[in-house]
């Protein structure tokens, strides 16, 4: 059981750093359309901020609240991923040609740069919820959200 | 003899690649813990992406996109990102390998008690 | 809509394992049901694959819509079709087979089936896969999902898994090295433009280590013996419900990788130091099915011995895609997609065996008094389609690769594959010896067979037969792909 920071200091300096990353993550994802970054990098600072969350507050408090829903989300970002390819698919080209992606009101390079960006949020979402799975089953916590029903329903 | 010794000291970038690899497989090989045969496998891999980096890096280079207006593209200026691409992706690949790895370790430390190979053997002799 | 049957193959077992998780959270029971449609949707969209790519010839998918060398383009071509039918018939059958020892109250259920369907779409992928990378990232799908699936059994598994783990991994690293020394040297991963650019510069430093790491890399993925060490564990400790399909899949998809580079790369009398490579490669094919069959011969556990049974038949399939002829390679290819039936039969033998009579070694099985007639006959059938007589596939594999031997003028191919074929048959002798001698004069009835296991072994004798029946059809099938010249 990982149990919240004895010291003040860690706890405070938490409490700004952790948003401060997530944002920082949110804003690497963006990037990567126009210089380096993208969905792989943006989701492991993503992780890490979630990861310090769990390691500071503890797994039961209200502070790594996210760490903990966003395991629910195991799958959700390749479904994405595959989802805008199945769209294009769908619309008539081959996978993930951007072209074909057949949504209202877009023309051609908005389709390319909608595409590529749900690419990388998917991305980004699959590598989050990986990374804080990796950490916390390797902690020896039980499962956390079979627990967290348990003790709801 | 000399022009060998030459030619390696021109490319220091391969030499500790060979280094990194060489040395990874040894500590895969001669270390019972299982955690640290891990950490070796990770610097085999390591150093392989490390080979892909040390090809691909261009001097004065800069992001492959075109800005709005330019027509004329001269290639020695931009970096090409087709290694880079594999190496990102060979990246994600060793962590996912990381991860498995990691699982499977816990598993034995459940089962068995330890993580050193000599004791683990010693176990499954007496079985 | 049959432009983009490669992409669905794919696509259709990767979505849903990788959603079964969610959807299936609160109804355990759902689990087989979705993984075994989802199987079976897969072999009919394979037929359609197969009849869409004899009709209208090699499919070319183009990712992304960028086409080859500039983007990722999948070739689906007749060679591809035929194997993608074989794995997807076969992991059809194992996951039918499975529901002998997997129960859905069981925890982990779910995980197997998902860890199965992802596995099969990374085998897919190598298959069709026309580019260096992309079977890099493949291969490591289906490696990873493989090293879950051998541990999962918990326990000595997991020591085996990790030692699977640490070869396998080190095998993708040396398989990357060599794709980068490649790259290096030609600026190009795709295949068919690797084969335009690399005759040339084939005897140059950096192509000729670049293939050979290749070739050590997927060595270690296929099991070519010296480094098979971690198959006979691995194989031996895994779960009964998932030994099948593994060890009729994964080391043979390898082989059809490293066909794929191959055949486009190195053509045949070609020389690099006056060391001729094909000829090479054939030797070791040869030290690989003798000592094979020779390890096989002296083992008592039977899962072994059938491990290594499929570790010889790796060698004799490179044996016939090395020899440089169009014989040898259809007789080759036509021998791997036997293998992968009769590995599968014979993993699931031995399962029942262990499931329903707890017999693991030899003298377990001479201590039995009697079988059901469904395993009988299953086991005499795979012990005749792997001893290579007529009517079984096996036969015309092996039958093909000894004429293009001879074509060739390699001898000694010619007698390793004879020798490998009476060390198979010493071995099942052995073990017919134990299987047939009655302990004492009892009288008790067979233990009866589950419907689950009686159809997978049914269908799966069935099929072995058939392809022995029906090769022609397949050798013009993968004629077909040599003579487009695209491999």
């Amino acid at each position: 059981m990982i149990q919240p920071h004895d010291s003040a200091i860690v706890r405070t300096l938490g409490r700004i750093i952790i948003p401060v990353s997530q944002l920082f993550g949110i804003y690497v994802l963006m990037f990567g359309q126009y210089g380096p970054g993208g969905g792989f990098v943006g989701g492991v600072v993503f992780a890490a901020s979630m990861i310090m969350a769990i390691l500071i507050f503890g797994v039961d408090s209200t502070d790594s609240n996210l760490a903990r829903k966003i395991l629910h989300g195991d799958g959700v970002g390749l479904l994405i991923f595959a989802g805008v390819g199945g769209l294009c698919l769908i619309g008539g080209g081959q996978f993930l040609n951007y072209s074909y992606l057949q949504i209202p009101n877009l023309d051609e390079p908005s389709q390319h740069f909608v595409g590529i960006l749900l690419t990388q949020i998917g991305v980004a979402v699959d590598v989050a919820v990986t990374g804080v799975s990796i950490a916390i089953s390797l902690s020896f916590e039980e499962d956390v959200t079979r627990s967290e029903e348990a003790s709801n329903g | 003899m000399v022009e060998l010794l030459q030619t390696l000291l021109q490319r220091p970038n391969f030499i500790v690649f060979v280094i990194l690899f060489l040395w990874g497989i040894y500590i895969m090989a001669a270390h019972p813990n299982f955690v640290k045969k891990l950490i070796g496998l990770y610097i085999v891999q390591t150093s392989a992406i490390f080979f892909l980096v040390a090809f691909s890096a261009k001097e004065g280079a800069t992001v492959p996109i075109i800005p709005d207006g330019e027509t004329v593209v001269n290639a020695l200026n931009y970096a090409n990102p087709l290694p880079h691409v594999l190496t990102v992706t060979a990246i994600v690949v060793q962590v996912a390998t990381l991860g498995v790895s990691l699982a499977l370790v816990t598993a034995i430390y459940r089962h068995f008690g330890s993580l050193e190979e000599d004791e683990i053997l010693e176990q499954l002799d007496e079985q | 809509m049959s432009s983009n049957l490669p992409m669905l193959l794919f696509l259709i077992p990767f979505v849903v394992g990788v959603a079964i998780p969610t959807v299936t959270v609160k109804r355990r029971a759902l689990c087989p049901i979705i993984a075994l449609g989802t199987v079976s949707v897969m072999v009919l969209l394979a037929i359609a694959n197969l009849h869409v790519v004899q009709t209208k010839g090699p499919i070319e998918y183009a990712l992304g819509g960028w086409g080859a060398p500039i983007g990722i383009a999948w070739l689906d071509d007749s060679l591809a079709a035929v194997v993608i039918l074989a794995i997807c018939m076969a992991a059809l059958l194992s996951l039918i087979y499975g529901q002998v020892t997997v129960s859905s109250e069981h925890k982990k259920s779910m995980q197997y089936y998902t860890l199965i369907l992802i596995l099969l779409s990374g085998l897919v992928g190598i298959v069709f896969a026309a580019d260096l990378f992309n079977v890099f990232v493949f291969l490591e799908v289906a490696a990873l999902t493989g090293y879950a699936l051998v541990g999962a059994g918990g326990g000595k598994a997991s020591l085996y898994a990790f030692r699977y783990l640490l070869l396998g991994s080190f095998g993708a690293t040396l398989y990357l090295l060599g794709l980068g020394h490649l790259y290096v040297a030609t600026g190009t991963l795709n295949m068919a433009d690797l084969a335009v650019r690399i005759p040339e510069i084939l005897t140059s430093t950096a192509v000729v280590s670049g293939l050979i790491y290749i070739f050590l890399g997927l060595s270690i993925k296929m099991a070519l013996i010296p480094l098979h060490s971690w198959l006979p564990d691995a194989y031996v400790n895994a779960p009964s419900a998932v030994s099948p399909l593994l060890a009729s899949t994964v080391t043979k998809v390898a082989l059809v990788a490293w066909v794929r580079i191959e055949y486009s790369l190195i053509a045949p009398n070609v020389e690099v130091g006056h060391v001729p490579v094909l000829v090479v490669l054939e030797e070791l094919g040869v030290l690989a099915a003798l000592i094979g069959g020779a390890l096989a011969l002296i083992q008592t556990d039977l899962k072994r011995m059938f491990a290594y049974g499929g570790v010889s038949h790796i060698g004799l399939i490179l044996i016939g895609v090395s020899l440089g002829n169009t014989t040898g390679f259809t007789g080759g290819m036509f021998y791997l997609i036997n293998d992968m039936f009769m590995q599968a039969a014979l993993f699931m033998i031995a399962g029942i065996l262990l499931h329903y009579h707890g017999a693991r070694t030899l003298d377990d099985i001479r201590d039995t008094a009697r079988f059901s007639p469904w395993l009988t006959g299953s086991l005499v059938v795979a012990a005749i389609a792997m001893v290579g007589l007529p009517p079984t596939g096996g036969f015309f594999g092996k039958w093909n690769i000894i004429l293009g031997a001879l074509e060739a003028q390699h001898y000694v191919a010619a007698f390793a594959v004879l020798g490998s074929t009476l060390l198979t048959l010493a071995y099942f002798l052995k073990i017919f010896a134990s299987w047939f001698f009655q302990p004492q004069a009892g009288d008790t009835a067979a233990v009866e067979l589950s419907g689950a296991s009686r159809i997978s072994l049914g269908i799966i004798s069935i099929t072995m037969i058939a392809l022995g029946l029906s090769s022609d059809s397949v050798f013009q099938l993968l004629l077909a792909t040599v003579n487009s010249g695209g491999v």
